[in-house]
């Protein structure tokens, strides 16, 4: 469950107040598929490292599972990321010099999982995006939409209460990006939370709930301009 | 996160840069190397120059004339009228403090071998020159004192009298040369063990003490070496026996005792200041070495911005972070250490080789330098850490 409530974030640039995100409420109830849309420069980007507990807001409160995110430690919130959030982002980052499974493997490194039930469970995730066959293979020996896959499996491994998507297809051909989305739909239907954020249509079309920003404020939140009533 | 994760992650950083990691450590290696070799040499070094000096450590010391300056100005050899005589010696052994009296004579001369003629030093000793010094007879025998008792006409050569006189004789032994119009019959060839570095090496013969007077006409002695009967008695038998000296001689000069323990204390503290010098160089070798560590960490540290951010991201402490670049500092310095020693021992050994020392590296000097290097790693590792902990993961991902 998540509850965003009066979100608010402002740079200062010099003496000019840049005002990115406003007044922004916004609930993600468990299990929903959710896509945040919005041009460049609508504070996107910005509400998802908000929601990633990566990127605190000038006010408002969130609440993640019942925590107060804004009031947590920085420990705590590494934790927080640890346990709770998955992140996939459009550039992949996977750790160039780790195989696929080392690279699924480093969240449970830092949740202090033991050396072989790390590997059991890396193996068993990358079996579950259909990678089962390429776990000792490096990044630059996969193709794009592969390492996006071994990113998903890294995403899960600790069973996130959320998962945190950018533009997750950005960086695809559209066969691999049909692949990757569909993989988030099967995710979804396991009962997993997910946000993708994206300026593509035909990604938000996998969601059933999406939400327009423009100009750091929200402009439309429901069901798909294609399916306007199918809001969970 | 365990420990042994962290380190292998280091290791694994550490290996994808080889060539860096090697160049980096280069001057870890160079610094604790230095150290390990300098302080190496330094023991040694004491340790053989006090050998040398305290006299195997039997407890003796030598009387030396102390010219005055008038004496000096006269034009006259100064010595000449400084020789020990029987009843010094007589007196002398007769000090309860002293255990025995070793003095021999001995004289730069012309010897005689066939028709050559050539320049050696002859000296004129009994049993208790072999105290003092070590020879090493290399063939026939060395005299003993039923020769000096006998007086017999017989000598034995050093090697580099051998290679003087002898050089187309297969054999010195039983070959007949002359000192003062005397001859003698070589018995014996020896060398010099623990040759000091300040001895000359000279081309020595030795005969009988009793033979001196039918040379020179005088049985007064050159050298005199006086033995205490404990190491403590030393100060007082050297002050009884340069005062029994100057009354007996009362020449313008003085009488003096070279003392042992003050010439250790000297050399030790001469060893140990050079030691210090050269060290504490070295020691500004590891600090700049450090400081290339702290140098290549930073450069890594921005390279892996994004890696940061990434694991920041994936739930990685701040402490996970610097401890990730310390382990990974500490790696570095702590392997360059090693390789530092490893390398310092076997030059400090070498040298030790060469210069006929003994090898002290000790225990503790090898522990010291490993927890140097990673104390170094810790240090110089603190910035970078520091730096890669506090990145911003939202910046840090975004980073180019």
């Amino acid at each position: 469950m998540i509850q965003l409530n009066d979100i608010q974030k402002k740079y200062e640039m010099g003496d000019q107040i840049l005002t990115v995100l406003d007044n922004i409420h916004l609930e993600i109830a468990n299990h929903e598929f959710v896509a945040i849309m919005g041009p460049s420069g609508s504070g996107k980007s910005t509400l998802m490292n908000i929601l990633g507990c990566l990127d605190q807001p000038s006010y408002g409160t969130y609440r993640l599972e019942g925590m107060d995110i804004f009031k947590q430690t920085q420990t705590s919130l590494a934790a927080i990321r640890n346990q709770h959030i998955g992140f996939v982002f459009q550039q992949f980052q996977l750790l160039p010099k780790l195989t696929a499974e080392m690279n699924v493997e480093l969240p449970l490194i830092y949740a202090g999982v033991k050396k072989q039930e790390r590997k059991e469970r890396a193996q068993e995730a990358l079996r579950k995006v259909g990678l089962g066959e390429r776990m000792k293979h490096f990044p630059n020996q996969l193709s794009g939409g592969q390492k996006q896959r071994v990113a998903i499996a890294r995403a899960i491994i600790n069973d996130p209460s959320l998962i945190l998507a950018d533009e997750p297809t950005g960086a695809l051909d559209t066969s691999s990006g049909e692949q990757v989305m569909a993989l988030f739909e099967a995710l979804h239907r396991e009962g997993a939370t997910i946000v993708v954020v994206t300026h593509e249509a035909e990604v938000a079309d996998y969601a059933r709930r999406v939400v327009t920003l423009r100009d750091g404020e929200i402009m439309n939140d429901g069901g798909r301009e294609t399916c306007p009533s199918s809001t969970v | 996160m365990s420990f042994i994760d962290s380190l292998k992650m280091a290791l694994r950083s550490l290996w994808s840069h080889k060539m860096r990691s090697i160049l980096t450590m280069l001057g870890i290696i160079i610094g604790v190397g230095a150290v390990i070799t300098v302080v190496a040499i330094g023991r040694g070094g004491e340790a053989m120059l006090t050998s040398q000096f305290a006299g195997g450590g039997n407890d003796t010391f030598e009387v030396y004339y102390n010219p005055s300056d008038e004496e000096w100005m006269s034009g006259e050899d100064p010595y000449s009228k400084t020789q020990y005589t029987e009843e010094d010696i007589l007196a002398i052994e007769s000090i309860p403090a002293v255990d025995q009296v070793i003095a021999y004579a001995q004289n730069s001369t012309e010897v005689g071998y066939r028709e050559e003629e050539a320049m050696a030093q002859v000296v004129a000793l009994n049993e208790g020159y072999y105290e003092l010094h070590e020879l090493e007879v290399t063939s026939g025998r060395l005299l003993d004192d039923r020769d000096s008792d006998m007086g017999r006409r017989i000598a034995a050569v050093n090697e580099g009298f051998v290679e003087e006189f002898f050089e187309d004789v297969q054999n010195p032994i039983g070959e007949i040369v002359d000192i003062e119009n005397t001859s003698f019959q070589i018995v014996g060839v020896f060398t010099r063990e623990n040759q000091s570095i300040f001895d000359l090496e000279m081309d020595e013969i030795l005969i009988p003490q009793t033979v001196w007077p039918m040379l020179y006409g005088t049985d007064d002695m050159d050298m005199l070496n006086v033995q205490a009967t404990s190491a403590d008695d030393i100060q007082e038998a050297g002050d009884e026996t340069t005062q029994l000296l100057n009354e007996g001689h009362s020449l313008a000069g003085e009488y003096e005792v070279l003392n042992m323990e003050e010439i250790q204390e000297g050399i030790s503290q001469v060893t140990n200041i050079t030691t210090m010098i050269i060290g504490s160089v070295a020691g500004i070798a590891l600090i700049v070495g450090g400081i290339g560590v702290m140098n290549i960490m930073l450069v890594s540290v921005t390279e892996r911005t994004k890696e940061i951010g990434l694991r920041k991201s994936l739930g990685a402490t701040r402490g996970n972070i610097v401890s990730q670049f310390l382990i990974e500092s500490m790696t570095l310095t702590t392997i360059g250490g090693l390789i530092g020693i490893g390398l310092g021992a076997g030059l400090a050994n070498t040298v030790a080789l060469i210069a006929g020392w003994p090898l002290l590296i000790s225990l503790p000097v090898i522990l010291l330098g490993i927890g140097f290097s990673m104390v170094i790693g810790i240090i110089f590792g603190l910035l970078p850490a520091n730096k890669a902990a506090k990145l911003d993961p939202v910046e840090a991902m975004r980073y180019e």
